[in-house]
């Protein structure tokens, strides 16, 4: 099952998935309908919706086969009527709504060296110091675009290109809990311990994933987010980790 | 009043059928590799076909019962001895306190599950008692309660109820069947040149020793997309067929990453997963084109037997 509307796509990704879809680019604007198509599904409570995973340009909704479709017509119709549906739909929504905020999130970041390990290494590759790595990355606001790798784990666009700069040819064994750092044109922060390639420069004291129910990842896609330094002795006050 | 783990297995663990509803948290859905057994053990017990089981690796878990309880063993066939007598599975076992199970050799399929009548007391996260990445260590308890009524009684009437053509056909369906491996095309499809496309649909390709819960990795023909290109990650599903840089396939499986960035070459319909799930390291098989309705048609039938 495929098929175009407008500017959408749309396509089945298994027998049991489908896949609501933008232009191919990191891009706030394409986030941003993304963002708003995930809530409009959403709010439907569909029965045999299983989940709604939006990433960059394109929103996946799982279901469960025998309680999202009937048994008497065709999946493939079904699937394409309820698409065609849902993004005519969407459309007039979209045009009712007015002033669509996003929440911004000030996150602070110890920037100094015992956390951000390879700022000497960026600083080296980019010419630039690490004063300005720091001052250049705080100085934009952000846009979640994925949160996935691990859980709460939470991609972010786009860093300025004097400071980008490709991953670690061979990742770390080990990257701790909180570290943020930049891949590409992305920054990132690493909600657990685990391996990472990711070029660290920081570390944030705030939990962005806690296994409380009521809780889990702190920011969702299409958030935006703004970091500030901190010196290490705000970072011990507002570590979270304790 | 419990399950002890005597002596750990390489990757063992308490699933169910997952947890959906959180991968926009990054959250994995887990759950059993081979589904179809994990419900056949509970369905045959009689149980909440969603029930923890225990989920077996080869080389498996020595298990001991703390407790008399029934238990159903689905799955692959990796010689179930009790106290070293040979137990059939697929059937309902009254085992007792202080008997010893272990599992002597991997003669059909990869993964086992052991099914129990009763109720595992242990508190759940996110719906789920399936957890990423946690396996068993040695001297685990593991909460099962057992039931409080007579277990004899419950065993003769489980045995008499049990569905010997619907196991059968099951059974067949896993261990015999040789039918290539069905999938549907996935976004990255039209991107791979055309010898590739002949090599993915007509050459064998086997599992490799590097497989574990989150994804299997193939060997066979290297294939590669006609253009070099980088995809935005988005979510991906069990099943899904990665296209590695170096031309390799990874089968992603139960404990998959949410998103993924390789290539998404299709997805194996989920009719198909447990049989692939359970094949053995070096087995050859084809792959195969279907179609969505044929999926989910045959998806409808696989578990019609289940929701009465």
């Amino acid at each position: 099952m495929k098929g175009i509307k407008n500017e959408w796509s749309f396509y089945s990704l298994g027998d049991h998935a489908i896949v609501f879809s933008l232009a191919a680019k990191m891009d706030v604007q394409i986030l941003q309908k993304i963002k708003h198509l995930n809530e409009f599904i959403s709010a439907k409570k569909m029965s045999g919706m299983l989940e709604l995973i939006p990433s960059y340009h394109s929103l996946t909704m799982v279901y469960d086969i025998t309680n999202f479709l009937s048994s008497t017509e065709p999946a493939s119709t079904q699937l394409l009527n309820f698409c065609n549906n849902i993004i005519v739909e969407f459309e007039n929504y979209l045009m009712e709504q007015k002033n669509i905020q996003s929440t911004l999130y000030k996150v602070p970041v110890c920037y100094e060296k015992i956390f951000g390990i390879d700022l000497e290494n960026i600083s080296k590759t980019n010419q630039i110091s690490c004063a300005d790595i720091i001052q250049i990355h705080t100085a934009f606001e952000y846009d979640v675009y994925s949160i996935g790798f691990l859980p709460g784990f939470t991609y972010m666009g786009v860093v300025d290109d004097k400071i980008k700069i490709n991953r670690h040819d061979k990742p770390r064994n080990e990257v701790s809990a909180g570290s943020v750092g930049i891949a590409g044109l992305q920054t990132g922060i690493y909600p657990s311990n685990s391996p990472g390639g990711w070029q660290i420069i920081g570390r944030t004291p705030w939990k962005i994933f806690d296994p409380n129910p009521n809780k889990l990842a702190k920011f969702k896609v299409g958030d935006r987010v703004q970091f500030y330094a901190i010196s290490k002795q705000e970072f011990d006050s507002l570590n979270e980790y304790n | 009043m419990s399950i002890k783990i005597l002596h750990k297995g390489i990757a063992d663990s308490i699933q169910d059928s997952g947890r959906y509803g959180y991968q926009h948290f990054g959250v994995q859905p887990n759950g059993c590799m081979d589904n179809l057994s994990g419900t056949l053990a509970n369905y045959i017990l009689q149980n909440d076909l969603n029930s923890p089981v225990i989920e077996l690796h080869f080389p498996s878990s020595k298990i001991q019962f703390l407790d008399d309880y029934i238990i159903c063993i689905s799955g692959a066939n990796f010689v179930p001895v009790l106290n070293e007598k040979s137990i059939p599975f697929n059937t309902p076992i009254l085992v007792h306190n202080n008997d010893m199970l272990s599992m002597l050799q991997p003669i059909d399929g990869s993964i086992a599950y052991i099914a129990v009548k009763g109720t595992y007391n242990e508190p759940n996260w996110l719906n789920s008692h399936a957890f990423n990445a946690k396996r068993f260590n040695n001297d685990d308890i593991l909460n099962f309660v057992t039931l409080n009524h007579d277990l004899k009684l419950t065993l003769q009437q489980l045995i008499k109820d049990l569905d010997v053509s619907l196991i059968e056909q099951i059974q067949n369906n896993l261990f015999t069947n040789k039918e290539p491996i069905r999938f549907l095309p996935g976004p990255a499809w039209q991107d791979l040149n055309e010898n590739s496309l002949h090599d993915i649909l007509n050459k064998p390709f086997t599992i490799s020793a590097q497989r574990n819960r989150m994804g299997y990795h193939l060997n066979g023909p290297k294939l590669s997309t006609s253009i070099s290109k980088s995809y935005l990650s988005s979510a991906v599903t069990k099943g899904t067929l990665q296209l590695l840089p170096n031309g390799d396939m990874i089968v992603l499986m139960a404990d998959h990453q949410t998103i993924g960035g390789y290539a998404n070459l299709g997805q194996i319909i989920l009719v198909d997963l447990p049989r692939f799930a359970q094949m053995k390291n070096g087995q050859p098989f084809k792959f195969r084109l279907t179609n969505l309705d044929t999926a989910q048609t045959l998806y409808r039938t696989m578990y019609a037997p289940f929701k009465h």
